[in-house]
């Protein structure tokens, strides 16, 4: 079931089919100037989210391809949809622990841009969010944005050589906060960019494409951080395709960076913390949606001190039972994957649960997870309670302590982030 | 107190034609004061309303004199300095014919941007296709509203034009606010996305402006000084709502020139009042004798007369209302389309009842009513018991009371004069002027009654014997009914000759402006909302095309652009100007040569009459300019006589321009032919060089002036209609007086038919003496009415608008003010002639 691994695997696959969506969405959302109200109407369904797609016009991921890198960091803008998805988490020399989700979703609203000249004419949109959990102070900030990619608010591009790339903002100039460690500096246009007015992951052109550098900044809360590739790229199902339904193309792209040192400051108010840890990147793109009835998913993304990673997911369907196409992964710490198989390799079980404030619903919180075979027995718990983001989209994302018995049945612990959807009503679609 | 009450009654109900007439006098005069009211409100709200919904929650903008920014401030603003809450607008007019006679605002928005600005667009997030109105070029989003009133569903087609071009708008979606408000406000607004927007607005790489929004308090002030350090220099942060207020402003003076007038049809229906009342007291001197004979006090008799006066008040102020809310809706298409045409674009949905304006309208009405009944309040209350009955009494007093009453008419004259003699550009104070020297006129009128009729007398008598004899003595015999009917005839018919010479003037300076300034033969510009301001710019192969006709031998081009700057909206041009159109200037400040010759070499720029007046500027002083490269200085070569633009024109020689604005645009080409040029041929051979799917005007110099002319005309319809209005309550006033007078004559017609008179002579005396009334009227209405169009032209005119007119007065103007004076009061003597010759002579004697 290797094949099923990614093709459902992350929020992005139908968050970034939504995306158009959750743009209408989103006028709603901000027009009613604040949390509450109006806002309840906006949330997405995730059946609408499913069935709206309309694929004519847009490439589809029929064959494995030959990746290409740093050109594949880049973006695929003939595809429906794509995220650049950074997790991770990070301490201080105090040990002071911080968890982060840094994602930038594009969608394309139509398969072919507007022809006009304006430089606001595009088919490209773009959302992000960014969430930054401080442990110690138990507080959990979410942030999101919507822009076009046009005009220079949003866009995802490589610069590479003759090619016109505008210039980077003048945070790229800023020099980071005093005492802080000097972040490195991508050359301006050099590599990979992708960005959202001033939150942006820029990249360099020679070899995989990094080190890379991520910053994101809202509200007296943000985040620069300098990502170095600690592991190969993983490929996700078939040699990076990753298969979503039986028909030929309903699937997308999808490769992984699942061990990224990083390092740079967390800025939260007044407060700088020189941080590094470990940091875990998606990418993937697609056209197809998918069809069925799931109602959301659970999904675990372990990075353990013994230089190994787990990732698992379950699909939950409309009747409470977890769908066969629910999946794991073993990477080992040269980057090998030993797949799991769902039911019979790997087993998930919740151990809590959490109440949000917001409305009342309700998510597991805490788990054991099993994988006997490879001698796995890891108790999961969130380093913080509501790590909800009450945003356009709500969900839960965030960071974890993990412990127990890692491959081999040696003792270990470690850190991950796990996400869980379609446990606040609306996600369903009312 | 129930006796007097009783007494009213029955007087009232007995005179009822009287009563009848008064009630009218205060509806029609409340009428008119609300309908003007109504209709300027209206304007004004649906102005506002458009405005709000346009900018919607927006705290502040970024906004350039030259009327478009930078579409990269945009990324400036979200990037550098991480400002969240910055949307970008790209606004303009355009008209569609499937929704006709409104003019429509497009507005470009970014949808992703939208959210903390434009609440409508929120209410109906489901409505909103965000792929397809972003995606698809020229998609439209309507309010479902208006897309019902053009007939067309989502997947239709909206055509639309926008500056000589026809584009298919494809409609996408339409918007069903929740607020009313909102709904109203965007009837008139077409929602497309910024980058649609801008290709068909042709302003590529261009905003209108940036809607933001600033916290309050310390940490906006921080914000908002961070924006303003990377602004360019001709971007200006300013508060939302800044450009509508500076907008409204500009009809601030149209507004009170038109309250002022209104006014004048309430004091009209104060005269008719204070008449009326003074008839009821006058009739009733034997009961109010009487009465106090019993012991009512006076005070009583004060309270007893303004009671009554107060029911007329409200009664005739409650169908004042009615009258105001119907004509109001007729009132606010002139207004507005005369605010069209001059100021802004303005559409109004109907009427809206404004709570305020009724409730203002009734308070004048009732208040007025009491004031004009206060004086026969009064009067009666001085009725002495003993000498009740005694009429000679009371004709003798008012006999004595003319040279005093002329006394107070000339202080008023005086203080007026007084009042339009300080040095202010204050308008009310104008207003506060003219109407003293009305009141001042007023109270003269008696004086020049008794002059004009002892006068007249001996060529009376001379022609007409004794009955021409007894007309002219029964005018002065009766003086305190006749005045007063003469008063309310004169100011009548004196605003009306005011008017008309001011209004004759006026359009006479124009079209002596028009033979200077329009010297070309054939002028270009395309066809916009507003007919009197081209707007867009024309295709530069379409001017070289046109420039290239063999007939044409030479060209000037014209650049308008309509600044709001920080002090105040004006109008900027560039010229090219061709050798020929040189003489189109007609200079009140510096010698034309050396004006432009300074043009001409860029030293100088010419400015209009209205713009220096504005700004107290004079020749020699410089004009302060904000361009995109700085603020700019440069000296004023000349002023020109200009009656194009109220707010006032900077007229710079192209060259300047260009080194000043990056702006290559020309908004209308004048194009001088040969000699020989067949003109109306010529145009016929240009418009066939426009090229498919453009339009543009191409008028002849005399087309050209025949619409701006029609442009004047239309904009005095509405105080042509309020002439008329003021017009018809004088006339009831001048009936209501007649009458009256006729019918309190009835005992000594009695008398006269007793001792052998005629119907037919009775008849012919009623006539007489009220024709003689219209006589006098007409007479006496010419002087004051040309004081009255000297102060409106001189002053009142040159405040408001700052033009100088020149002042016209046309013989005919003068002979209908005695026509119409002669002729109203005729009329209105035709109904108590016919009553008084019918009456049977023993029952007039019998007397009441």
């Amino acid at each position: 079931m290797q094949a099923g691994l990614g093709a459902r695997s992350r929020l992005g696959g139908p968050v970034g089919a939504g995306l158009a969506i959750a743009v209408g969405a989103l006028l709603a959302a901000c027009g009613d100037g604040g949390p509450g109200g109006d806002r309840a109407a906006a949330r997405l369904s995730l059946s609408e989210t499913l069935s709206g797609a309309d694929t004519a016009g847009y490439e589809r991921a029929l064959e494995i391809r030959d990746f290409d890198f740093p050109a594949d960091h880049g973006p695929h803008p003939g595809f429906r949809t794509e995220w650049w998805y950074v997790t991770g988490n990070l301490t201080d020399k105090d040990a002071r622990s911080f968890g982060f989700q840094f994602t930038i979703f594009r969608s394309a609203l139509a398969p072919m841009p507007p022809a006009l000249d304006s430089k606001w004419a595009t088919n490209q949109a773009y959302m992000g969010h960014f969430t930054l959990t401080d442990v110690a102070a138990g507080t959990f900030r979410a942030f999101e944005r919507f822009a076009r990619g046009a005009a220079g608010l949003a866009g995802a591009e490589l610069g590479a050589a003759g090619r016109d790339v505008p210039a980077v903002g003048p945070s790229q100039r800023s020099a980071p906060p005093a005492g802080s460690a000097q972040p490195w500096i991508p050359p301006a246009g050099s590599g990979l960019r992708v960005w959202i007015e001033d939150w942006s992951l820029t990249g360099v052109t020679e070899g995989n494409g990094f080190p890379m550098r991520m910053r994101a900044s809202e509200d007296g809360v943000s985040l620069d951080l300098r990502l170095d590739a600690g592991k190969p790229v993983v490929f996700q199902g078939d040699r990076g395709l990753s298969q979503k339904g039986p028909e030929p193309g309903n699937a997308s792209y999808y490769y992984a960076h699942t061990r990224l040192p990083a390092s740079g400051t967390v800025v939260i108010q007044a407060d700088t913390f020189d941080v590094s840890g470990l940091a875990w990147m998606d990418r993937e793109w697609s056209t197809s949606a998918l069809s069925g009835d799931q109602v959301g998913w659970d999904w675990f993304s372990l990075q353990l001190d013994d230089g190994w990673e787990v990732m698992v997911y379950q699909l939950r369907l409309a009747d409470g039972t977890p769908d066969p196409l629910s999946d794991g992964v073993l990477i080992d710490p040269d980057g090998e994957k030993i797949p799991l198989e769902w039911g019979t390799d790997v087993r998930l079980e919740p151990t809590g649960s959490w109440t949000s404030p917001i409305d009342g619903a309700r998510y597991p919180s805490g788990w054991r997870l099993l994988a006997p075979s490879q001698g796995v027995d890891l108790r999961i718990e969130p380093v913080l309670d509501d790590q909800e983001l009450d945003l356009a989209f709500r969900y839960w994302e965030g960071a974890v302590d993990v412990h127990g018995t890692g491959a081999g049945g040696v003792p270990v612990s470690g850190r991950g982030y796990v996400e869980l959807t379609g446990y606040a009503g609306d996600v369903r679609g009312r | 107190m129930r006796l007097l009450t009783r007494s009213s009654l029955r007087h009232l109900t007995r005179h009822r034609t009287q009563l009848v007439l008064s009630v009218l006098g205060v509806a029609l005069g409340v009428g008119v004061v609300v309908a003007i009211d109504l209709a300027i409100q209206s304007a004004r709200t649906g102005f506002q309303i458009s405005s709000e919904t346009v900018s919607g929650r927006a705290t502040h903008q970024l906004v350039s004199d030259v009327g478009s920014v930078d579409e990269s401030l945009m990324r400036t603003l979200r990037i550098d300095l991480g400002v969240r809450e910055a949307a970008p607008v790209v606004e303009g007019v355009g008209a569609s014919d499937l929704v006709t006679g409104r003019a429509l605002t497009l507005l470009g928005v970014d949808p992703f941007s939208e959210g903390p600005f434009r609440p409508y667009v929120a209410g109906s997030a489901g409505d909103l296709d965000v792929s397809s109105f972003v995606t698809t070029p020229f998609a439209v989003v309507l309010s479902s509203v208006t897309a019902a009133t053009a007939g067309i569903a989502p997947g239709d087609t909206l055509p639309l034009r926008h500056e000589g071009r026809l584009w298919p708008l494809v409609l996408v979606g339409t918007l069903t606010p929740e607020d009313p408000l909102a709904r109203i406000g965007l009837s008139d607004v077409l929602l497309l996305d910024v980058a649609s927007a801008q290709e068909l607005l042709d302003m590529r790489g261009r905003l209108s402006r940036i809607d933001l929004r600033l916290p309050d308090g310390a940490r906006g002030e921080e914000l908002a000084s961070r924006i303003r350090s990377v602004l360019p220099p001709d971007v200006r942060l300013e508060p939302a709502g800044t450009r509508t207020d500076t907008m409204a402003g500009m009809i601030a003076a149209f507004d009170l020139n038109l309250t002022a007038l209104s006014m004048l049809a309430l004091i009209f229906g104060m005269f008719l009042i204070y008449n009326a009342m003074t008839f009821s007291v006058v009739q009733r001197r034997g009961l109010l004798g009487r009465l106090r004979a019993l012991g009512v006090r006076r005070g009583e008799i004060v309270a007893m007369i303004l009671r009554e006066a107060f029911w007329i008040g409200a009664v005739g102020a409650a169908l004042g209302l009615v009258i105001g809310a119907l004509l109001g809706r007729g009132l606010v298409r002139l207004v507005t389309r005369t605010i069209n045409d001059l100021y802004f674009t303005v559409s109004v949905e109907g009427v809206g009842m404004d709570p305020v304006v009724l409730v203002k309208g009734a308070l004048l009405g009732v208040g007025a009513t009491m004031l004009a009944s206060l004086p026969p309040a009064l009067e009666a209350a001085s009725v002495s018991p003993r000498l009740a009955t005694l009429r000679s009494a009371s004709e003798a007093r008012a006999r004595r009371s003319v040279p005093r009453a002329a006394g107070w008419g000339l202080v008023l004259l005086v203080a007026g004069a007084a009042l339009m003699a300080i040095p202010s550009r204050s308008l009310l104070l104008s207003f506060g002027a003219l109407f003293l020297i009305i009141l001042g006129m007023a109270l003269l009128t008696p004086w020049g009654t008794v002059m004009l009729v002892s006068a007249v007398r001996p060529l009376l008598s001379k022609g007409s014997g004794i009955l021409g004899a007894m007309a002219a003595r029964g005018v002065i015999t009766a003086l305190s009914r006749t005045a007063p009917a003469v008063a309310a005839l004169v100011v009548a018919v004196s605003v009306t000759v005011g008017l008309g010479v001011m209004i004759e003037s006026f359009r006479g300076t124009l079209v002596r402006w028009l033979d200077g300034t329009l010297q070309a033969d054939v002028y270009v510009s395309l066809p916009g909302p507003q007919s009197s301001r081209a707007s867009g710019t024309l295709w530069p192969d379409l001017i070289e095309a046109f420039v290239a006709h063999p007939e044409v031998v030479g060209h000037s081009t014209y650049r308008g652009l309509d600044v709001v700057g920080a002090e105040g909206p004006f109008r900027l041009v560039a010229l090219d100007l061709d050798a020929r159109g040189e003489e189109a200037f007609d200079f009140l400040e510096g010698s034309p040569d050396a004006a432009m010759q300074a043009f001409r070499e860029g030293r100088g720029v010419i400015v209009s009459e209205p713009y220096a007046f504005r700004r107290g500027l004079a020749l020699g002083d410089s004009v302060a300019l904000s361009t995109p490269s700085g603020p700019y200085r440069i000296e004023i070569a000349g002023v020109f006589y200009d009656y194009g633009s109220e707010q006032g024109t900077v007229m710079m020689d192209r060259s300047v321009y260009d080194r000043l604005y990056d702006d290559p645009g020309v908004t209308s080409l004048a194009l001088f032919l040969s000699e020989s040029a067949a003109e109306e041929g010529v145009v016929a051979e240009l418009l066939e060089r426009v090229g498919e799917g453009r339009f543009v005007t191409v008028r002849t110099n005399r087309a050209l002036r025949e619409a701006s002319l029609e442009v004047f005309d239309r904009t005095f319809r509405v105080t042509g209609v309020l002439r008329l209005l003021a017009f018809i309550v004088a006339f009831v006033g001048v009936l209501s007086a007649l009458m009256a007078l006729e019918l309190e004559r009835a005992r000594e017609l009695g008398v006269l038919r007793a001792l052998g008179l005629t119907p037919g002579q009775v008849r012919g005396l009623v006539l007489t003496q009220t024709g003689l009334l219209g006589l006098v009227s007409g007479i006496l209405a010419i002087p004051v009415g040309l004081v009255l169009s000297w102060v409106m032209i001189y002053v009142v005119n040159k405040r408001s608008f700052g033009w100088t007119l020149q002042m016209e007065v046309g013989p005919e103007v003068l002979g209908q003010a005695v026509a119409l004076a002669v002729a109203g009061a005729f009329v209105a003597g035709l109904y108590p002639a016919w009553r008084m010759a019918r009456a049977a002579p023993a029952l007039a004697l019998r007397g009441e």
